[in-house]
């Protein structure tokens, strides 16, 4: 790097040696007692920030396909053709075996 | 007052305790928030949010340090909150903008003087300034209570509660990085 920009540089990492402090504005202790008297608002708590609801969110939709997942997987038995015809049987009270008869 | 008769002041409760303890230590506690926040308002507000964050929890001040550390400790935590809630309404302003919901504008600070620079310094403090905005946040609470509140790196190590040698390391690499951020900025 060039000697001058160097120099430029340091001069600006120097530019706060000596600062003064800020002040506080007037009247400030004014605005801070008029603000606790009027009841300073709580911070939410984390549990209902955004994030954290969104995350839980996601965490109960991910259990939830989970447990719809290993419930569709344990089950043994196939549902056959046969077998809704005869739900559907029994539940209007047809006789399929004629069905079946006159369908041959 | 001294130190002792102010906490027990402040522990009972008691007004001119509190008056005395804003009286005395506002200016610092604004100082050093206004050189993390690099905004006025918001250094205010931070400054309200302290005292009054001491005033109600006083009773857990164990007086193992100086009070003024503490309240330098709080100062700080508070104004790195302030950065972290601007970054992140900048993130979801982004985002309302990518799916086109109409939000407020984005907010980006204009630069920043600090008003207790002296005028033939205001222009290379404000380019400092805005370098020290990139820092990361350690660096950032190290570099702005050594130079700008003339802490030295014993103080700094007990209001961060690290080692003297960390916090040099840490003023090391705030000076290295921020001599890249101005090299790509100054011409």
């Amino acid at each position: 790097m060039n000697p001058e920009k160097n120099k430029r540089i340091e001069e600006i990492l120097s530019s706060l040696d000596g600062a003064e402090r800020a002040q506080a504005p007037s009247f400030f202790y004014t605005r801070l007692k008029a603000r606790m008297e009027a009841g300073v608002p709580q911070p939410r708590p984390f549990i209902l920030r955004p994030v954290y609801i969104i995350a839980s969110l996601l965490v109960i939709l991910m259990l939830n396909m989970l447990v719809l997942l290993g419930s569709s997987g344990s089950a043994d038995e196939t549902i056959t053709e046969q077998e809704v015809e005869q739900s559907i049987a029994a539940e209007y009270s047809i006789n399929t075996n004629l069905t079946y008869e006159m369908n041959q | 007052m001294n130190e002792t008769e102010l906490i027990q002041g402040l522990r009972k409760g008691e007004e001119p305790a509190f008056r005395f303890l804003v009286d005395t230590y506002q200016d610092l506690v604004f100082n050093t928030a206004l050189g993390i926040v690099q905004n006025a308002e918001d250094a205010e507000d931070v400054a309200q949010e302290v005292f009054i964050q001491v005033f109600r929890s006083i009773d857990r001040f164990k007086g193992e340090s100086k009070l003024s550390t503490w309240l330098y400790r709080i100062t700080t935590t508070r104004s790195l909150d302030v950065l972290r809630s601007r970054k992140s309404k900048k993130r979801s302003g982004l985002l309302q903008r990518l799916f086109g919901e109409e939000g407020e504008p984005l907010v980006e600070l204009p630069d920043f003087q600090h008003p207790g620079v002296a005028l033939e310094k205001k222009e290379n403090a404000a380019l400092l300034l805005q370098a020290i905005r990139k820092l990361p946040e350690n660096q950032k609470v190290a570099f702005t209570l050594h130079k700008l509140e003339n802490l030295s790196y014993e103080e700094v190590s007990q209001v961060m509660q690290t080692s003297v040698s960390a916090v040099e390391s840490l003023m090391h690499r705030a000076k290295q990085n921020l001599r890249k951020i101005l090299e790509k900025g100054v011409g």
